[in-house]
């Protein structure tokens, strides 16, 4: 339960950072380090060269404007979560964010570092599809900007290459009329989710005009709801849910089974989870639903 | 510090309940051995070692944190305490005195983890015993069943009223 031996570095500079990150095939970069570190003990993960990248200059911002919410490679889990500006602009991160961890990883933990690591049962990359955020890359070549939607490959699979980091990401504000929600099924507090829903419903007159949906801890990667998206416009808080439930059963045909539970019990969970989640936000007629 | 290719071992400076440290300690030391091997402090508890139990957990920069799951190097140039800073000259705090009453202990190996996630806020952000139960879903317990810990901490907080759920 130690870390086998690595190299070391603490880059002040991105350029820097880039160029150790390509210096090495199994070089990681390390920011709040709480998927890393506990994965690195039991020696899942052996990375040649760890990347700090806590005195990289100018990842440490979290600005919050009319756009959205702007959080930088190195910023907490927690300061994000306290943040009310950020809350206000995008209340699904603090809604996901509680269900991160606990406090004492959520302040060390970063956000970009939760999207770069893409556990399958993650609550934020599953938020950043939802809400429709952007990632920030930088690589030897320059940066680039990626949607979250189209990012994530499968378990522990994203579209990064092995010599890019994740600068920042920008959540846009959530727009009038909609409503985000971050809900999921887990046997203890703090647990990683059996099932998860992360939701954006656009609500018209109290019902739904549209949504973006997309499970988490489901299948091998979050993944958006084609069916149930469709099967969700018109629903109101007084509909029958078994449309809405049946679409999301087949979305989820490749859920999976291991020691919590059986596919067939995620499929089943999932239908239920997005129902109530529905009428509980058509209720709310676009107020405060999903506020915890 | 090298630049790209990196280096083993690192010079670390940091202080630990008021006392400055410095060491030159492997890049995969664990903070959670540090204290304890390098520097001597042996109430730090190491339980689960990958982040789950809390037993482990220390304040770094005010914050509580794992410190099984950070990296030696990752607190340099942080000031840190542990549940050795907490009584002074042999006087319980308040909160270990209320432990202590309450019989929110059996075995201790959990207990300073407790303290010190408790001692990392601030007691005005929990005033439902709800609340104090979230707080403390990070720090897992094997003997006491909890109760008798949420009991202490109500007791020091004033956090009054009968929890709405039996979980």
């Amino acid at each position: 339960m130690k870390p086998a031996a690595f190299d070391y570095c603490r880059p002040a500079s991105i350029d820097e950072a880039a160029a150790a990150l390509a210096s090495s095939d199994s070089a990681k970069v390390l920011a709040g380090g709480q998927s890393l570190v506990p994965s690195m003990n039991f020696r899942i993960s052996q990375p040649s060269l760890l990347v700090d990248i806590r005195d990289v200059e100018g990842l440490d911002g979290l600005e919050v404007d009319q756009d959205g919410v702007s959080i930088g490679a190195s910023v907490t889990q927690s300061r994000v979560m306290n943040s009310d500006e950020a809350y206000s602009a995008v209340p699904g991160l603090r809604r996901a964010l509680r269900f991160v961890g606990h406090l004492q990883i959520r302040n060390r933990g970063t956000v970009c570092g939760s999207l770069a690591h893409a556990d399958p049962a993650a609550e934020l990359p599953a938020l950043a599809m939802a809400a429709g955020a952007r990632l920030t890359v930088r690589g030897p070549q320059g940066e680039r900007t990626a949607a979250a939607d189209g990012f994530y490959l499968g378990p522990y699979w994203t579209g990064l290459e092995q010599s890019e980091i994740i600068t920042g990401v920008c959540f846009p504000a959530e727009a009038p009329g909609t409503v985000t929600v971050v809900d999921e099924i887990a046997r203890r507090s703090g647990d990683f989710a059996v099932v998860g829903l992360a939701a954006a419903f656009d609500l018209e007159d109290g019902s739904v005009g549209g949504a973006r949906l997309v499970s988490f801890g489901v299948s091998g990667r979050p993944q958006r709801l084609a069916a149930a998206e469709e099967a969700v416009r018109g629903f109101h808080a007084g509909a029958a849910g078994d449309g809405l439930y049946g679409a999301a059963y087949e979305d989820a045909a490749d859920a999976v089974g291991d020691i919590h539970a059986s596919g067939e019990y995620r499929r089943e969970a999932l239908g239920s989870l997005l129902v109530r989640t529905a009428r509980a936000v058509s209720a709310s007629n676009g107020g405060k639903a999903g506020a915890r | 510090m090298t630049s790209d290719q990196g280096s083993r071992e690192i010079d670390l400076t940091v202080t630990i309940n008021g006392m400055e440290v410095r060491r030159r300690v492997p890049a995969r030391l664990l903070l959670s051995d540090f204290i304890r091997d390098e520097v001597g402090l042996t109430g730090t508890h190491v339980g689960c070692e990958h982040g789950y139990c809390g037993a482990c957990t220390v304040i770094a920069d005010g914050d509580a944190i794992r410190s099984c799951s950070t990296l030696a190097v990752q607190v340099d140039g942080s000031d840190i305490r542990t549940v050795e800073d907490l009584a002074s000259d042999g006087e319980l705090t308040p909160m270990q005195q209320a432990f202590h009453e309450n019989h929110a202990m059996q075995c201790g190996f959990c207990t300073a983890g407790f303290l010190m996630t408790l001692e990392s806020v601030d007691p005005d952000d929990y005033r439902e015993p709800e609340q104090v139960v979230e707080l403390l879903s990070g720090n897992l317990c094997r003997c006491t069943g909890y109760q008798n810990i949420v009991k202490a901490v109500c007791s020091v907080w004033g956090v009054e009223g009968r929890r709405r759920d039996s979980q």
